[in-house]
């Protein structure tokens, strides 16, 4: 009980030190105002970075390229370490991989009955790009822009060019499945629902800036995160990483079924001939 | 061409690229070797609920077996009980006749016997007889003066005079 107290009231000094640190150490001047610094979270236009020392690209691109990175290396450990080792009474480790899997397969089977085999890959592997894409920010991995400025990499899907892929591949797969389903028949369908790819690319990309907007407010003003501490910025991120995840596949699955649904014709009542 | 909002083209097919990328990846890395895994093990436990219900099948077959032979044992039981019940019976009865066959035969033979001792009884007294009158007649007349047909009635009397005469 007494190590308990020690430890907290050393915890809260340290807090009240960082806090006095933080008001009088002095800030240090800000090369851009808030207003540009909000402008250029949405547009890019400024703070750009060299793709492979070429093309100056928005930064969410080179988060996308680290995400895929990470993605596949984690994938490729769990393909060598842990996969051989599958039983069939499963660890935690094998309990979680199965649940993942088995959560994106179970919705892609429930939403399109009739097909379903590359349509649970698909979200799945979108699903670990927008989850992980998100919570990628929390990484706060820095690079220098082409000014010779330091940034923070931001989400992928904060990048409206990511978000715009994003969208329109999945609005693409969805009319594969109305190919696959239903031939021609089927692009009709999925042409229908032609505001889909705008209403997908733009939900993802509004949702992840206005994080990132906050974000990026809160941390302009240093003062700001002791109103809003980190640990609630984290909690956000997870909760719209989850949200975002859920909200994309579920709406990928459910269009893919519709589509790819077979038409069932219904054959019209023969008029009777009785009548003179 | 200025889009806006900075959209970029090119940008937009790298994502692709990258996009593409990733789904391969993770298709080939993680999402189908679980998923073969999953099929693998509901697989295997499928197949022993079949073999499991093939066998309880089976056995269920062997129940039914043994008990038509039990049923049928128990038939059998009840003829043979029966069989023997009436081979019981037979045999009392036929011991029965058996023995009133001896005891008939026992008292024929006992009467031919009694007929046998009656008859050697007969012939003994009707010799003794024979002998005693003889005796009687030989005593009388060597003996006495009297009239033998008076000794003979006198000793036949016991003794005693014949008053009549």
């Amino acid at each position: 009980m007494k190590q308990q107290k020690k430890g907290l009231a050393l915890w809260l000094a340290l807090a009240v030190v960082f806090l006095a640190l933080a008001l009088f150490s002095g800030f240090q001047g800000r090369t851009e105002s808030v207003q540009e610094t909000m402008r250029d979270a949405v547009l890019h236009s400024v703070n750009q970075i060299a793709f492979l020392g070429g093309k100056a690209v928005n930064p969410g691109l080179i988060s996308a390229f680290a995400v895929t990175v990470v993605l596949l290396l984690a994938a490729a450990c769990i393909r060598i370490f842990v996969v051989p080792r599958f039983r069939y009474a499963p660890g935690k480790l094998q309990l979680l991989l199965e649940e993942a899997v088995g959560l994106f397969d179970r919705m892609a089977k429930t939403n399109s009955p009739h097909r379903n085999g590359f349509l649970g890959a698909y979200i799945f592997a979108a699903g670990a790009y927008i989850f992980v894409g998100t919570l990628f920010e929390l990484l706060g991995l820095q690079v220098v822009t082409t000014h010779g400025n330091p940034i923070t990499l931001p989400a992928p899907l904060s990048d409206v060019n990511a978000a715009i892929a994003l969208g329109v591949l999945s609005y693409l797969v969805i009319l594969s499945g109305g190919v696959a389903g239903n031939g021609v028949g089927g692009v009709g369908k999925t042409l229908k629902e032609f505001s889909l790819p705008i209403s997908m690319s733009f939900r993802l990309f509004g949702a992840l800036l206005s994080g990132l907007l906050v974000t990026e407010l809160v941390y302009y003003f240093v003062t700001l995160s002791f109103l809003l501490p980190v640990i609630v910025g984290v909690l956000f991120t997870l909760l719209h990483a989850i949200i975002q995840t859920y909200v994309l596949t579920m709406l990928t699955a459910l269009f893919y079924g519709e589509v790819s649904e077979p038409s069932h014709k219904e054959k019209k009542p023969r008029k009777s001939g009785a009548t003179g | 061409m200025n889009i806006p909002l900075n959209v970029d083209w090119q940008q937009i097919l790298l994502h692709w690229m990258n996009l593409a990328i990733l789904i391969a990846g993770l298709y080939f890395l993680l999402y189908k070797p679980v998923k073969q895994f999953m099929q693998k093990r509901e697989e295997y436990y499928q197949s022993r609920e079949q073999q499991a219900a093939s066998k309880l099948e089976e056995a269920e077959k062997i129940k039914a077996r043994y008990q038509a032979q039990l049923d049928g044992a128990e038939e059998e039981l009840r003829l043979a009980r029966q069989k023997s019940q009436q081979a019981v019976q037979q045999s009392a009865e036929e011991q029965i006749a058996q023995a009133q066959a001896q005891a008939r035969q026992i008292v024929e033979q006992a009467r031919i016997q009694a007929e046998h001792s009656r008859e050697r009884a007969v012939k003994e007294s009707q010799r003794e007889l024979k002998k005693l009158v003889t005796e009687a007649a030989e005593k009388i007349a060597l003996h006495t003066g009297e009239d033998p047909f008076d000794q003979f009635l006198t000793l036949a009397e016991g003794g005693k005079t014949h008053v009549d005469r």
